[in-house]
């Protein structure tokens, strides 16, 4: 199936583009997100990346010509191997997302509210166990991998490459990433020097191979520095200090746990992300949680309100927190207005732009107040569960995680599905457990049928 | 907030890298936004909407003097940069408007606000994106946009030597002149330091952007820095 390349989205007073300047040419390969044609309006020239991955099969639209937006420019012929490889991956996010993912990843964050529901997405592609990367055994290569893409990865394991060995190679692609391309180049390379490398490495144990340059450069802070320093609290680090003091000692904190099969919201995902994305709305798993979470509130009211002194205000309205991990600078817990008056692509394009302005400090006062229910996904760093703390005076908290394909049992089967852990903290003071498991299994429910929304939504 | 910064001399090339290894930066939201504020050398940049015949001297003249020829990415048609001239580079994140022309028009109006400052009234022709007093044109806009980030940005002629623009037909646009705040004030024109101060609070206030922060040319460098390294880890 080809994939159109459509002039994209590119604000509400812009109607048309002019093409001005094809990347690539037909017949050449182009990774999801890599640069691919350029469209001009008025006087702003602007880069468009590929939708997918794929081949570049035809050219409709010729440089030179203005077309209205929206008109298909180009296809792209079926991006076969990358979208199989997809289904293992659900991962596959934007670049740009990956490198965030994966940045946190790396700071090792453990407080399961430093959550960034932004990306939600999760589940980095497990990757089955590659004979030569064990001995790597680093962080850093696990972060390099991350940043393959499917195709990419696939040759590793056909060819036994351990990643850091592939980290060492100069990427063409986007950002310095490794490509098809210059994983071939490298391969035909390493052939026509047999075996050289490998004999030396085994003659010459004693010089050990130099660690990647930012491991080298955290190692020496870590020597010379002092052994301990003091870093006295950031006004966001007291805030947030004060708050889940206040929320552990306010709220009766309670947690349960539940599992989705995420499978049709993967299959949704990968069939209507390239096509958001050509419209300029990269989609994400958090648009999927908000939806099931406001149809589930909708059916159990007493999830979505707060504890005002000795009353329960049940709320009618639905405003979802995000809790969005800002690194050192902090968790933040945004709220999307109204959701339940949003549909799914409004929902998508609010979650990406109130991330991205919690990330730089952009906030409006409103969207950090007026909450009536939160989300947290601490699976953007990799946890598959977590007790995520109340955003008091709410009562309760959804937490979402790593989609990770598990063996499960379907009609006496064992079959590889993705599944995730939801859990939920819910303030027992208000909401019974009976309540809570009640909640958290629709929610769970309307994810795996998301046909529910048919009847419910 | 914007970080903004006068860079000092910065070679074109050199402006070109710094804007490409900050996009990447401003997109991957490991940094806020930028102006920055590089004196150029005398160049020519040639953006996407550049149709042959825009260049009026002939290649062999312009070596001679020294003057280097880019083809950039950036939108609209031959330009000329060098000193007396304040270049403004916008790299800001655009993914909260998503609207390209709303921030061509922001950038527009925080130009024709500093002009007024000195009793100067700028004013937009239709279809002719930039700035114009009278029939004359004072300032240029070229954008570029990659993964949602602007980089290039306008270019004012403060107190240009405009016998410079007498080598192109500027913007591809025959017959068009140029003028300078120098031409219109003379003896009473600003210093290029004090438009560059109110351009920048000026695109801060018509961006919506907050307070301008001010740092030196080596945060710039060192952000820029490090955002290549990020790259490399990857």
């Amino acid at each position: 199936m080809p994939i159109k390349i459509v002039v994209p989205q590119l604000g509400e007073s812009v109607a048309e583009g002019t093409v001005s300047k094809w990347l690539k040419a037909v017949g050449d390969r182009v990774r999801k997100e890599e640069p691919l044609v350029e469209i001009q309006t008025d006087k702003i020239n602007v880069e468009i990346p590929s939708p997918a991955e794929g081949i570049l099969e035809k050219i409709v639209v010729q440089e030179g010509t203005t077309v209205l937006v929206g008109t298909e420019i180009g296809q792209l012929s079926g991006a076969g191997e990358a979208s199989e490889s997809d289904v293992a991956a659900p991962a596959a996010m934007t670049s740009a997302a990956v490198t965030q993912a994966a940045a946190r990843a790396a700071a090792a964050v453990s407080a399961p509210r430093g959550a960034a529901g932004a990306t939600a997405t999760a589940a980095p592609p497990v990757a089955p166990a590659r004979p030569g990367a064990a001995s790597s055994g680093n962080g850093g290569a696990e972060i390099e991998e991350r940043n393959l893409s499917p195709a990419v990865r696939k040759m590793m394991r056909e060819n036994n490459l351990a990643a850091d060995e592939v980290a060492a190679i100069r990427g063409s692609g986007v950002a310095g990433r490794v490509t098809r391309d210059d994983l071939m180049q490298y391969l035909q390379s390493r052939t026509e020097r047999p075996a050289a490398a490998p004999a030396a490495r085994a003659a010459a144990p004693a010089v050990p191979a130099a660690p990647p340059a930012f491991l080298a450069a955290r190692v020496a802070a870590a020597a010379g520095g002092p052994r301990e320093e003091v870093i006295p609290f950031s006004k966001v680090r007291k805030l947030i200090a004060e708050n889940m003091v206040r929320a552990k000692h306010t709220a009766a904190h309670t947690h349960c746990f539940d599992e989705a099969d995420m499978g049709a919201i993967v299959a949704l995902k990968k069939e209507w992300g390239p096509k958001l994305e050509a419209q300029g709305t990269r989609l994400t798993y958090m648009p999927f949680f908000i939806k099931a979470s406001v149809i589930a509130l909708r059916e159990f009211p007493w999830v979505n309100g707060e504890v005002r002194g000795d009353s329960m205000v049940v709320k009618r309205y639905y405003n979802i927190g995000m809790a969005v991990g800002r690194d050192e600078k902090g968790l933040i817990v945004p709220n999307l207005k109204d959701c339940d008056r949003k549909n799914l692509v409004q929902i998508a394009s609010e979650v990406n732009d109130i991330a991205a302005r919690a990330r730089t400090d952009r906030l409006k006062p409103d969207e950090i107040a007026g909450g009536t229910f939160s989300i947290t996904n601490a699976g953007v760093y990799g946890a598959i569960n977590s007790s995520p703390v109340i955003n008091v005076p709410e009562v309760a908290i959804l937490g979402v995680h790593k989609i990770v394909e598990r063996p499960v049992i379907r009609d006496g089967q064992i079959v590889a599905r993705p599944m995730m852990n939801a859990s939920i903290g819910f303030d027992h003071r208000v909401v019974d457990g009976e309540l809570a498991v009640k909640f958290l299994r629709r929610v769970c429910e309307i994810l795996e049928k998301p046909e529910l929304l048919w009847f419910y939504a | 907030m914007i970080t903004a910064c006068h860079l000092g001399p910065t070679p074109y090339a050199e402006g070109l890298r710094l804007q490409e290894a900050l996009v990447g930066a401003v997109a991957d939201r490991r940094t806020g936004d930028w102006l920055l504020f590089p004196d150029h050398p005398p160049v020519l940049t040639v953006g996407r909407g550049g149709a042959p015949g825009g260049l009026v001297a002939d290649r062999a003249m312009l070596a001679e003097r020294g003057i280097e020829i880019f083809d950039v990415a950036r939108g609209g048609d031959i330009t000329w940069h060098g000193p007396g001239q304040l270049v403004g580079y916008a790299i800001c994140d655009l993914t909260r408007g998503r609207d390209l022309h709303r921030f061509l028009r922001g950038l527009e109006s925080a130009l024709i606000d500093v002009l007024a400052g000195y009793g100067i009234e700028g004013t937009r022709v239709e279809g002719r994106t930039g700035v114009w007093v009278g029939e004359r044109k004072i300032a240029s806009l070229g954008i570029a946009v990659r993964r949602w980030v602007s980089y290039h940005g306008f270019a004012l002629n403060v107190a240009p030597d405009l016998r410079f623009f007498e080598l192109i037909h500027p913007c591809g646009l025959r017959g068009v002149r140029m003028t300078s705040v120098a031409d219109l004030l003379g003896a009473g024109a600003p210093a290029l330091a004090e438009v560059r101060e109110r351009a920048a609070q000026a695109v801060a206030r018509r961006l919506d952007l907050g307070d301008v922060r001010w740092v030196g040319r080596d945060a710039v460098l060192e952000a820029a820095r490090e955002a290549a390294t990020a790259v490399a880890v990857r």
